[in-house]
């Protein structure tokens, strides 16, 4: 079984703030794997170092299909098969969806073959209104998603790391985004799914379960480490770890 | 005291009205030099070149260049210092074609009557030696859904060339004019355009202004409309060449209720200096206004907007807006963006935003997350920065080869390593 992605003492600050304090995670292609955390623990950072945000220093190894992508660009990381949807996808005015489509499959090893995924994905999302629109702008939350969907549909990674995919939508949306994830399930693709509430979890089935606490995976197993996430929360899982359990929120962190 | 290097006598033949026009323009010549950056009309630009070492243009071969978008339906050029023919028919209620031979009287109150001679050297040039230009008429009722188009090019190193357009629209009439300004690289000339557009009631007139010019090209259009009541006129210029190329734009809304909309796009590349002035003074009851431009530089090119909007004592219910969006691609390339508002009555409602900076790094993120290189994501970015203006141009045929003018002139800077 090969590894769709493969992270080894990932370490990552930004300035002088160590945010990821050595992630370790695996993500066999074929499966659809979760990551929990609460705010602030590392999980955005994660998405961005995997992805190449040049505003982070990271160390360590990323392995997505067996190649190394750590010292790449972000195009470079793209094209080698990461692809992240965006928990908040920037807007981009006065370029069509069609025409950004039209750029990744000019960017991409075989046109033909992206363009012909794209088309069937357009269908299949029923997204034709969508396609001459400007990218992500004055669309709904739900919308957004699903456009990044479409996109993953298109691109065909070898890893999708899907950022709170879920924050934002209201229950039915949540409901076909997991139903979504479902169908993109593929023997050749790995799936990292983002999240701090398990209500997505109630229409998918993910493989393994895994808990990010202060830019460390602290925990891995099956489903039912979500159901007792959801039962017991993060403090009582900081706690039967022997850390502290942080009393507020901090809004900076937050954001991470 | 300027003139120019050389320049044949006043012609004897011309009619009345257009002798006398350049004897006013040589008397205020007579008192006018080059301007300097320390006036505030020409504050930020560095002129670098004297009007006094240029010869005349008095010939010239009409339709001698390609210029690009050539239209063959209601057009006419003009070329150097000649007036080209008409090409096709014109529709009933329409004159168009040299303003000095027309037999409609009301060319002798409209032609020159936009720009006072004796506001700069340019304008008192301009006055002095203009011996012809385009006239178009449209009579009360007459809609035109094709553009008229004016093709104006200059060929001749060291000339100064001067046209002209006058558009008188009566009332309720619906019509749109294109003008194409090109020269070849290389041609080291003077253009000093004017472009005077009076419009009737319930009337609307979208002027457009494509500017082409070759890279040792210098050019100042100085465009004024006049608005009777609900008249709207629409005026777009989208700015693409010449080494020093200026629009002075003056619009007196003095109608109630009308309505002036102005559109444009502008890149400077390498050492371009693009230079634009609005003035709009609202003086009719309920008037509005409404400016939209975006606009790029890079490497050495520098841009300039300054608005100014006067609305007059009894201009209540005025509603103006400016909107300058530049996109800095270069260290060494600026812009100068300056609204302005002189409000004298009390109960308008008046608004200018104002922004100036690099691609933005968010969308440059995202787009190269999509696999796309970073020149491909900058194309796509400098693409969708300028479809907001460009899908405002009123003229949807050209659209197409106005994204393509844009996004030449970005690939070339990349691959030039410039931006």
């Amino acid at each position: 079984m090969s590894l769709a992605l493969s992270v080894r003492s990932l370490e990552a600050k930004i300035g002088d703030l160590l945010i990821l304090k050595g992630v370790d995670l695996e993500v066999p292609a074929g499966e659809v794997h979760v990551l929990m955390g609460p705010n602030g623990s590392g999980k955005s950072t994660l998405c961005h170092v995997l992805t190449g945000k040049d505003d982070y220093q990271a160390t360590g190894t990323i392995l997505v299909d067996g190649i190394d992508i750590s010292g790449m660009p972000v195009d470079e990381r793209a094209r080698a098969g990461v692809f992240q949807a965006f928990q908040y996808p920037v807007q981009i005015g006065g370029v069509l969806l069609e025409e950004l489509l039209d750029e990744m499959a000019e960017a991409s090893p075989d046109p033909a073959a992206f363009r012909a995924r794209t088309t069937a994905a357009v269908e299949s999302l029923n997204m034709e209104h969508f396609m001459n629109r400007s990218v992500n702008d004055e669309l709904s939350g739900g919308e957004k998603k699903r456009s990044e969907m479409l996109q993953l549909a298109a691109v065909q990674p070898k890893i999708a790391v899907l950022d709170e995919i879920d924050s934002g939508l209201d229950i039915d949306a949540v409901r076909e985004v997991a139903e979504l994830v479902e169908e993109l399930r593929s023997p050749d693709l790995g799936v990292l799914l983002i999240t701090h509430y398990s209500r997505i979890l109630r229409y998918m089935k993910p493989d393994r379960v895994h808990v990010m606490i202060d830019g460390r995976v602290v925990k891995s197993g099956g489903v039912e480490v979500a159901e007792e996430l959801e039962s017991s929360g993060y403090d009582a899982l900081r706690k039967s770890l022997g850390a502290e359990p942080v009393a507020e929120e901090d809004d900076f962190l937050a954001g991470l | 005291m300027v003139s120019l290097k050389s320049h044949p006598p006043i012609d004897p033949t011309l009619p009345t009205w257009l002798a006398d026009l350049q004897q006013s323009g040589v008397a205020a010549l007579a008192d006018l030099s080059m301007p300097s950056a320390k006036q505030e009309e020409w504050r930020y630009v560095d002129l670098r070149f004297d009007i006094g070492s240029f010869d005349l243009a008095t010939s010239g071969v009409p339709s001698a260049l390609d210029v690009p978008f050539r239209s063959a339906r209601g057009a006419l050029a003009i070329t150097d210092g000649a007036m080209g023919e008409l090409v096709s028919d014109l529709p009933n209620g329409v004159v168009f074609g040299s303003a000095r031979n027309t037999t409609e009287p009301c060319v002798s109150g409209k032609f020159g009557s936009g720009v006072p001679a004796d506001r700069d050297v340019f304008a008192a040039i301009h006055r002095a030696f203009a011996g012809d230009g385009a006239f178009l008429h449209i009579s009360s009722g007459t809609a035109v859904e094709e553009p008229f188009t004016v093709e104006i090019s200059a060929t001749r190193s060291g000339t100064v060339s001067l046209p002209h357009l006058t558009v008188v629209v009566e009332d309720n009439v619906e019509a749109s004019a294109i003008v194409y300004f090109a020269s070849h690289e290389e041609v080291d000339a003077v253009v000093l355009s004017q472009l005077e557009v009076s419009i009737g009631k319930n009337s609307h007139f979208k002027l457009t202004v494509v500017q082409q010019w070759g890279d040792k090209t210098r050019a100042i259009a100085d465009v004024f409309y006049t608005l009777d009541d609900n008249a709207t006129g629409t005026f777009t210029e989208i700015g693409l060449g010449g080494v020093y190329s200026r629009v002075r734009f003056d619009a007196d809304l003095i109608g109630n209720g009308s309505h002036m909309e102005i559109i444009g796009a502008y890149f400077g590349d390498r050492d371009q200096v693009l230079d634009y002035r609005y003035f709009l003074d609202h003086v009719g009851v309920g008037t509005t206004s409404n400016i939209f431009l975006k606009g790029a530089v890079e490497d050495d090119a520098e841009s300039v907007f300054t608005g100014l909007i006067r609305i007059e004592e009894g201009a209540q219910k005025t509603n103006a807006h400016q909107t300058n969006r530049n996109l800095i691609l270069s260290d060494g390339a600026s812009a100068q963006s300056v609204p302005n508002l002189e409000i004298l009555a009390n109960d308008v409602r008046c608004g200018h935003g104002s922004t100036m900076g690099p691609l933005d790094k968010d969308q440059r993120y995202y787009l190269m997350s999509r696999g796309l290189d970073k020149a491909q994501a900058d194309r796509l970015q400098v693409k969708g920065f300028f479809e907001e203006a460009l899908v405002k141009v009123p003229h949807g045929n050209i659209r197409d080869e106005l994204r393509l003018a844009v996004n030449k002139k970005f690939v070339a800077a990349q691959s030039e390593g410039r931006v």
